[in-house]
């Protein structure tokens, strides 16, 4: 019974860390560039919604989509002026640049909120709903509800619309998407503000379980890559599946191992799957 | 005396049969011509001969040792190897460091240039040593890259079109070449699509279609072979080039 | 020619500053960490550099060089000079066990699986306490001075170690690269598969280049700590202040020069320091903001590393009639 609620716990987290990972894998697609801050913008939409809880009482999943908009603004003006400029240079300058940009938004959150830990109290926090034998904890099932929309937005943006074929055009031959006329600096711009907002828009989401501090982001580094590389890196639908693997893997952990090293749980899921599969769990064999 | 024998030769690629069952011998010193249409499975077939891809089945047995399954290097070290069909050189290295390279198989640093100017030498490309190679023109790195197969000393070479965007006079260089390569002892297998050429150097021909063997014999015969001309969407051998 | 003039002069400046510095002030404990981190952006640049495989968890082996030597000390009095090879062994053999897997991956890929071992290491040591002290940290134990030791009165011969060390790498990285693995190395990166067909054994010569890069990265761990005389984990295991910095000082002075790891020290490290003294007083974290935009900066200015700064000045020299 203890694996059927783990299991379920899981499942409910793992659709929020697909949301938070999404924003990654869509950045690899489209740029080829693989966003090593990418967990800071968590932590920005972790902080924006957390002081729009404090200041304007807003319940942290209703202020996601500022999340969503902070992070988005932020992250295209760091593409537009940083990122953009290395494209064409040697992966290890991509590599170390968006570090840069990760030591740059950690110490500012730093210097701008100080280290203390924050959290929100909302009046559903401790609620769980009943399901049979099971427990539906009230926050994470919000969380998961919250993420459902917005895959399911991003899902008809990707398909749909014009911007979300203009990307995948570009992610798939830049060269020749341009030649169709579309911006593909506009497009990048679009590609990777859009993955750190959807990034934020999860941190928002999961508020109300958990609390914000300026290094946070280092807590979901690991945890967001095993995700986008269990999925393959640069597919969406594969950051879905790692997503729920992951959050049932990190929940069934807990039934077995002390809490310090859960994350090693982790890091090792991590490694064999870099080690023995990794082009993903649903990627393409090379 | 057999050099290279091939015996049931296999391979799967997902839903595509790519080799199926393919079986000769060559005898030391032959030039064997390997002709096909495009997508029958040459490449394929060089590539499982050489090591970068592992046969479902089969055996290769080079000099009596059965290579099949072998990683390149080490196939390489035995004495077969091959040249890319686009050719795949060390594009930011220069000339004589991409063919210098090859002769490290065998030799140390100072051995393997000496080795390497002689080989480039032989393609007649000594002056663009030191060049870089991405700065040549297609036909040179072709060269090079014969250049540098060549460096490994290898008993079976494997040429993979190497006759590509040549010109006619540059073709008749390079078949010369190929012949004083087989009389200093090399046994040569050799893809191309230039008809004249392979019927000009080559005293056997095989015929690759989908993945299998369907002709074997000496120029004259394969060009008359009906299951040949078929296979070539019923065009006859001379408008084939 | 001109990066070995450059090279000498910078070696000559580094051996006769401690004559002029406070033998156990401030100034000599940053050259000699900087001389160390050069030293370790070296190493980092044998398989970042010449294999053309950015690893950010070289921190593994430098945890493994640290603890190893300073926990045989402290366990069996045993000398860190003998520790400090106990250490390099110990990271040679990390280094085939995390090269093994990780050597069919491509770029990104490789990055991500170095990055995750060194943060398994750091776990490791973190909770395994019983022998590493835990996220406490250790503290290597005070001794009178004695040579034989590694005790020193003053910060002096640790500066003049650090030089030897980095000397002693520089030589290995120019061996490597001048000799026949160097031209296997560049094969693999021009082409992987090429160069096995002509029999380059891509296998061994990339588990060659990490193995020797992971055992220096280890030595250079016991002399480290050696002069710091406390660590934890989150230092010797540490993403950003081991992996990411050493990894940076290669690449911003230079990667896959022999100059470059040189430069970026003397660079990055002084910077650092004067980052933290001039800007910590201020609010917390605004030393390592404004650190970080000067790192940004320099690799979009830059991004083929500082060491290009002498081909650009030099070419320009010629251009006068």
């Amino acid at each position: 019974m203890a694996y059927l609620q783990a299991l379920l716990d899981g499942l409910l987290i793992g659709g929020v860390y697909a949301v938070i990972s999404i924003g990654l894998t869509l950045v690899y697609g489209v740029m080829g560039i693989v966003n090593f801050a990418q967990a800071e913008f968590l932590m920005i939409g972790m902080f924006v919604a957390w002081f729009a809880w404090a200041y304007l009482g807003l319940d942290p999943v209703v202020a996601a989509p500022l999340s969503f908009a902070a992070a988005f603004a932020i992250g295209w003006v760091v593409q537009g002026q940083l990122i953009g400029r290395v494209l064409k240079a040697p992966a290890v300058a991509q590599i170390f640049l968006t570090v840069g940009v990760l030591i740059l938004i950690e110490n500012s959150a730093l210097m701008l909120f100080g280290s203390q830990f924050r959290s929100v109290t909302t009046p559903y926090q401790t609620m769980s709903l009943q399901l049979g034998p099971l427990f539906v904890s009230v926050p994470y099932l919000i969380a998961f509800v919250m993420s459902v929309l917005c895959g399911a937005v991003l899902w008809w943006f990707m398909g749909f619309s014009w911007f979300g074929r203009a990307m995948r055009a570009t992610a798939q031959n830049p060269t020749a998407a341009q030649l169709m006329g579309i911006d593909t600096a506009f497009m990048y711009k679009m590609a990777f503000a859009l993955g750190v907002g959807l990034t934020a828009f999860g941190g928002a989401v999961i508020l109300p379980y958990t609390t914000v501090f300026p290094t946070v982001g280092g807590q979901f580094v690991v945890l967001m890559f095993t995700v986008v590389v269990l999925g393959g890196l640069g597919s969406v639908a594969g950051a879905v599946i790692g997503g729920l693997t992951v959050g049932v893997v990190q929940s069934m952990s807990t039934l077995f191992f002390p809490i310090q090293l859960q994350n090693l749980v982790l890091f090792v899921v991590f490694i064999l799957v870099l080690a023995f599969r990794p082009q993903g769990l649903i990627g393409a064999a090379r | 005396m057999t050099i290279l024998a091939v015996n049931g030769v296999s391979r799967r690629f997902g839903g595509l049969q790519a080799l199926s069952d393919v079986s000769f011998s060559v005898s030391r010193g032959q030039i064997v011509g390997l002709i096909g249409p495009n997508g029958a499975g040459k490449t394929t077939f060089f590539n499982t001969l050489v090591g970068v891809v592992r046969p479902d089945r089969g055996s290769i047995l080079l000099e009596g040792t059965d290579v099949a399954g072998w990683k390149p290097h080490r196939v390489a070290a035995r004495g077969m190897t091959k040249t890319f069909q686009n050719v795949a050189l060390f594009g930011e290295a220069t000339v004589l460091e991409n063919v210098l390279t090859a002769g490290l198989l065998r030799y140390d640093v100072a051995g393997a240039r000496a080795l390497a100017l002689s080989c480039l030498e032989r393609v007649g490309l000594a002056g663009a040593a030191d060049k870089r190679a991405d700065d040549l023109s297609f036909p040179e790195r072709a060269r090079v890259e014969l250049a540098r197969a060549l460096c490994t000393e290898p008993k079976v070479l494997l040429l993979d079109e190497v006759m590509a965007a040549l010109n006619h006079v540059e073709m008749q260089e390079i078949l010369t070449l190929i012949r004083s390569l087989r009389d200093q002892g090399l046994t040569l297998l050799i893809v191309e699509h230039h008809m004249k050429a392979i019927m000009a150097v080559c005293e056997r021909i095989l015929v690759l279609n989908f993945g299998r063997l369907i002709a074997d014999g000496s120029p004259e015969d394969v060009a008359n072979n009906p299951q040949v001309i078929e296979a070539y969407l019923g065009s006859s051998m001379e408008a084939a080039e | 020619m001109r990066r070995w003039i450059i090279f000498g002069l910078l070696i000559a400046v580094a051996a006769a500053l401690p004559l002029f510095l406070d033998a156990r002030g401030y100034w000599i404990r940053v050259l000699t960490l900087t001389l160390l981190f050069a030293a370790m952006g070296q190493a980092w640049n044998i398989v970042g550099g010449l294999a053309n495989q950015i690893s950010l968890g070289h921190a593994a082996f430098f945890g493994i060089g640290a603890y190893t030597s300073t926990l045989l000390l402290i366990n069996f009095g045993l000398s860190p000079w003998i520790g400090l090879f106990a250490g390099a062994a110990l990271a040679s053999v990390a280094a085939l066990v995390i090269a093994l897997p990780t050597m069919r991956l491509q770029g990104h890929y490789f990055t991500l699986a170095t990055l995750a071992f060194g943060e398994v290491m750091r776990v490791i040591a973190n909770v395994w306490s019983s022998l590493t002290g835990g996220p406490v940290g250790i503290s290597v134990p005070f001794m009178a001075p004695d040579p034989l030791m590694y005790s020193f009165r003053t910060t002096v011969p640790h500066a003049y170690i650090a030089l030897l060390a980095l000397l002693l790498v520089t030589a290995v990285f120019v061996w490597i690269d001048r000799g026949a693995m160097g031209y296997r190395l560049r094969a693999i990166k021009g082409n992987e598969a090429a160069a096995e067909v002509i029999g380059v054994n891509t296998m061994r010569v990339k588990l060659s280049a990490a193995v020797i890069s992971g055992a220096l990265m280890g030595a250079l761990g016991t002399l480290y700590v050696q002069l710091a005389l406390f660590f934890d984990p989150d230092t010797a295991f540490g993403l950003v202040p081991i992996s990411v910095r050493v990894a940076l000082i290669a690449i911003i002075g230079g990667v896959g020069t022999a100059l470059g790891p040189l430069i970026g020290a003397a660079f990055i490290i002084p910077l650092e320091e004067f980052a933290n003294d001039l800007l910590s007083s201020g609010a917390a974290g605004l030393s390592q903001i404004a650190y970080a935009l000067v790192l940004i900066a320099v690799i979009l200015w830059r991004p083929r590393g500082l060491v290009t700064l002498f081909d650009a000045v030099s070419s320009k020299v010629r251009k006068k009639p």
